[in-house]
């Protein structure tokens, strides 16, 4: 509950101080809610189910604000309180737009603890809409090119997913036995085959979308490219991630009747999406497009590993979506301050920059190394698990899935080679405290997790095992 | 009754003060008498006061004025109120259109609250005639003109084909009061075999038809964007809110007399529903001006509301006076944003609105809480409207809801025009705009009505 109110209230704080504000405090505001998060944690543990925090009717007596914690909750609480805090630290321009966008930040950090909190179905799809509005007026902001369009089609793509979840929700809603939208309850409804068909095609639509797999992934590209740093940074690390989380949270144990019919399309898209975001990747010019495209094709091997439904696609999906926030947000962050510094992220036009500033190659590097998934950095253990759980659906599959640590290798390593190695003239100013420590946060976890994935792993198993096992006891009754 | 009463008193009074040039004196003395109305109204829907005496004047068979209809009451009496309030700076045209204005309101009471199609079609004329006069109140502006001869002659032959149908009910049912009317038609359908006879149906349908004018639904809307275009911006906002909630109260009460029989009007009523809402949505994309815009915008509204016609029953009433409530609240914002606008650039297409975030942040917010509340977004009052609409609509016209949703898709194309010029363009008009303490605190009551809706609901019901 705190956790959402308070990163809510400091954002009217900020709006209320204008430029006064230090961009220190409004970093030490969006840290107040990882304090938060670690209380839970040591109150409620990770084990014995998804536990309610907070209970109160809201929209109707059977339509409550409710909110809950478990290992899954917890992990991404603390993704999405640590990297907001990297993101305000590191990522916002100090120009006419900082207050804005980082209000606006503190705001989606709300949202999104929302989302990942709610155990109400029909809270879960008003906090995922809210978290929609800051975002849009971040990519707002986007200069020199036609904002309005490209901020209309990402907005009109995830809307219209959302609606598709919405009507899904009512009719679940609607046959439960008591009207309400718990998850509970909404999990108890027996659906028939047609049924689960169109309840579970709009929520996966949803999430489809916000992930982005394959067809529905035209609005990401534009989107990324033009937002600023802040916004990209939040898309990328935390937005797709409620995607991802909506999948293993709400897809899977709500319409698990509908899973045997998704389950070949989606896979196979997802590996078409990792193989086709690899190969755009490696043509790219701009770093800021290469990421993205980067994303989309890392992204879409955790989608393929939740739909094989095996417990080390489902670990390895949360463990690779942790990673793939820091390691999206680090690479984003690196760009941020190679375009601040030099005036441009074209990789023709850079060259050289890790001769002036040593301390940036090594943050650089690190991050890079972990996109790439090398052992011992965080890449590894979760692409390894979703590499081997595609394996065991379908050894072609796997195969092709795993040509991605080649091209990852080849356009991660082609964009540091152009940008900080050979010649040219631009130069990386010195770093200033706040990107330090951000770096320092983002490395700590890059090679943290590298030597100790199975912290993570122990703390969702719990979670995982109980998805598992609705899951397979509704393919059971099926079959 | 009690809000009718004071309504109509002031209203004579501001009349006479009409002598008086001063506008902006007397606009506080009718939003006084409006909010207070409104809070005697609230305090009699819940029993805090009574004015028996009052309302045993009127023959039970007339009016009634039951918790629901003081609720109604308040609502009017309340948005007139910021109506007045937020529009008293602007195109002063006399005090006498205040009063005009509040005789209007009092048609609309008489319109939530009658018994007796004869009360019905009287509240109807009153809501209207002083509004073929404002609709023309810019004497000098053709397009003013137009708007109120066209106004007039749409409303002249609406009620034509209302009072048909009226007669036609009459000649059916033997009666013209609410409660009797229905007994009959809905006895002969639970006689199975028995046919309800055409004059009947003959009589819902022109009835509706009447008061399909009225709310402009499709496709009987035509007269509606030119008619809000022309009129000055208060009576615009005045027709899009007050207008449209009062007549769709009077839809809902008559068509709930004949819940007996729903089967024989559901249908039609259902598919022009959808082909409200689709074209309001789909022509509202094409229109460069604000008004049009919002205009169509309103159209698509009412076809929300026809969704609630279908599924009315005489317990969900709050729906509708959730929506009505949202819906005016969110309208008047954003109309008098534009308002503001076109008073400083004279300019009513969209480009009015061009960096208005720059230049004043605060009323950019209380804009975009405005439009995501009309377009549905939450946390708004706008959302949870159009959420418990759809929930309960579903069961009973399911392909509506999907419409409905279809509907709420494109209106965001047109509504995110507004952040469009607000954000991205910019401008180099000077804007100073006032009352922003009220933007604001209407904006916080969207807010408000979004983030606790059970809570102000429980208060309120």
């Amino acid at each position: 509950m705190e956790v959402i109110i308070i990163p809510i209230i400091a954002s009217l704080v900020v709006i209320a101080m204008g430029k006064r504000i230090p961009m220190w405090l409004s970093a030490l505001f969006s840290l107040l809610p990882i304090l938060l998060v670690g209380k839970y944690f040591q109150q409620m543990g990770v084990e014995g189910g998804w536990k309610t925090i907070f209970d109160q009717p809201w929209i109707s007596d059977n339509i409550r604000f409710t909110v809950g914690f478990d290992g899954l909750t917890g992990i991404l609480l603390m993704l999405t309180n640590v990297l907001v805090p990297v993101i305000i630290l590191g990522g916002i321009r100090n120009d006419e737009n900082r207050v804005k966008i980082t209000a606006l930040t503190l705001f989606m950090q709300g949202a999104l603890n929302g989302v990942f909190m709610a155990q109400d179905g029909l809270m879960f799809y008003i906090f995922w809409e809210l978290a929609l509005i800051p975002i849009y007026f971040i990519t707002l902001t986007m200069s020199g090119v036609d904002a309005f369009k490209i901020t209309l089609r990402f907005f009109l793509y995830t809307f219209i997913g959302s609606l598709a979840m919405l009507a899904s929700l009512i009719y679940l809603f609607l046959h439960t036995a008591n009207y309400s939208f718990a998850f509970e309850s909404l999990r108890a409804v027996e659906l028939s085959h047609t049924e689960s068909l169109f309840v579970g095609g709009g929520i996966l639509l949803a999430f489809l979308v916000k992930i982005p797999v394959l067809p529905f992934h035209s609005w990401q590209a534009d989107t990324y490219t033009n937002t600023p740093a802040a916004g990209t940074m939040l898309l990328s690390g935390i937005m797709l991630k409620m995607g991802l989380y909506g999948l293993l949270r709400w897809f899977l144990p709500l319409a698990p009747e509908s899973i045997e019919f998704y389950q070949p399309w989606v896979i196979g898209l997802s590996v078409a999406g990792v193989l086709y975001g690899a190969l755009i990747a490696i043509r790219q010019k701009d770093m800021k497009r290469l990421v993205a495209f980067s994303s989309l094709s890392h992204v879409a091997l955790i989608a393929a590993g939740i739909f094989t439904l095996t417990d080390a696609g489902l670990e390895g999906s949360v463990l690779q979506m942790f990673v793939h926030g820091i390691n999206a947000v680090g690479l984003f962050l690196v760009i941020e301050i190679i375009e601040r510094s030099t005036g441009t992220r074209i990789l023709g036009e850079l060259g050289g920059l890790a001769k002036n500033n040593r301390l940036f190659m090594v943050f650089f590097m690190l991050i890079a190394l972990g996109t790439v998934a090398v052992p011992f950095t965080n890449g590894f253990p979760g692409e390894l698990l979703l590499l081997k759980s595609v394996y065991t659906y379908n050894h072609n599959l796997a195969l092709m899935a795993g040509l991605t640590i080649i091209f990852c290798a080849v356009y991660i390593f082609r964009m540091v080679q152009f940008s900080m190695f050979g010649e040219g003239t631009g130069t990386v100013a010195a770093l200033k405290w706040n990107e330090i420590l951000a770096f320092g946060i983002l490395i700590v976890g890059v090679i943290g997790i590298g030597f100790m994935p199975q912290l993570i792993i122990d703390i969702v198993h719990n979670s995982i095992v109980q998805i598992g096992q609705w899951v397979s006891e509704a393919r059971g009754v099926m079959s | 009754m009690i809000a009718l009463f004071v309504t109509f008193f002031s209203a004579v009074i501001l009349l006479f003060a009409g002598l008086n040039k001063k506008e902006s004196v007397f606009s506080l003395f009718a939003v006084v008498s409006l909010f207070v109305s409104a809070a005697l109204s609230f305090a009699c829907a819940n029993q805090w006061l009574s004015f028996g005496m009052l309302e045993s004047w009127v023959p039970a068979n007339m009016m009634s004025f039951g918790k629901e209809q003081h609720l109604f009451a308040a609502l009017l009496a309340f948005i007139t109120g910021f109506v007045i309030l937020m529009f008293r700076e602007n195109e002063n045209l006399g005090t006498d259109q205040l009063g005009l204005m509040m005789f209007s309101l009092c048609g609309a009471y008489m319109m939530v609250s009658y018994e007796h199609l004869v009360m019905l079609f009287l509240g109807i004329e009153v809501l209207s005639i002083p509004l073929f006069v404002l609709a023309g109140a810019n004497k000098q502006n053709l397009a003013s003109n137009e708007a109120s001869l066209k106004y007039f002659l749409m409303g002249a032959f609406s009620t034509g084909i209302f009072l048909l149908g009226t007669a036609f009910i009459y000649g059916g049912t033997g009666s013209l009061e609410l409660e009797m009317m229905g007994i009959k038609p809905s006895f002969m359908h639970a006689m199975k075999g028995m046919p309800i006879p055409v004059l009947i149906n003959a009589g819902i349908i022109l009835m509706s038809v009447g008061l399909l004018f009225k709310v402009a639904a499709a496709p009987f809307h035509f007269w509606a964007p030119d008619v809000y275009e022309g009129s000055p911006n208060r009576t615009t906002v005045f027709m899009a809110t007050i207008v449209k909630v009062a007549a769709f109260v009077a839809f809902y009460r008559l068509l709930n007399t004949f819940g007996g029989i729903k089967d024989s009007w559901a249908s039609w009523l259902t598919v022009l529903g959808g082909m409200t809402i689709l074209w309001g949505n789909l022509a509202a994309l094409g229109q460069k001006s604000v008004k049009r815009t919002l205009a169509f915008s309103s159209i698509a509204h009412a076809g929300y509301l026809v969704m609630f016609l279908l599924i009315a029953d005489g317990t969900n009433t709050w729906i509708l006076w959730f929506y009505g409530f949202s819906y005016a609240i969110a309208s008047v914002l954003v109309f008098s944003i534009a308002n503001q606008a076109y008073q400083q650039t004279g300019d009513f297409s969209f480009d009015a609105f061009n960096g208005i975030a720059k230049k004043c942040p605060i009323v950019a917010v209380a804009l975009v809480i405005g439009v995501l509340s009309m377009a549905g977004i939450p946390i708004s009052a706008g959302f949870n409207a159009k959420f418990y609409l759809f929930s309960f609509a579903w069961q009973h016209t399911p392909w509506l809801v999907g419409i409905g949703l279809l509907g709420s898709a494109i209106s965001v194309g047109y509504y995110f025009k507004f952040f469009k010029h607000a954000f991205l363009k910019e401008s180099n008009n000077e804007m100073q705009f006032v009352d922003r303490g009220l933007l604001i605190s209407l904006a916080l009551i969207i807010v408000a009505l979004g983030a606790m809706p059970w809570a102000i609901l429980n208060l309120v019901f």
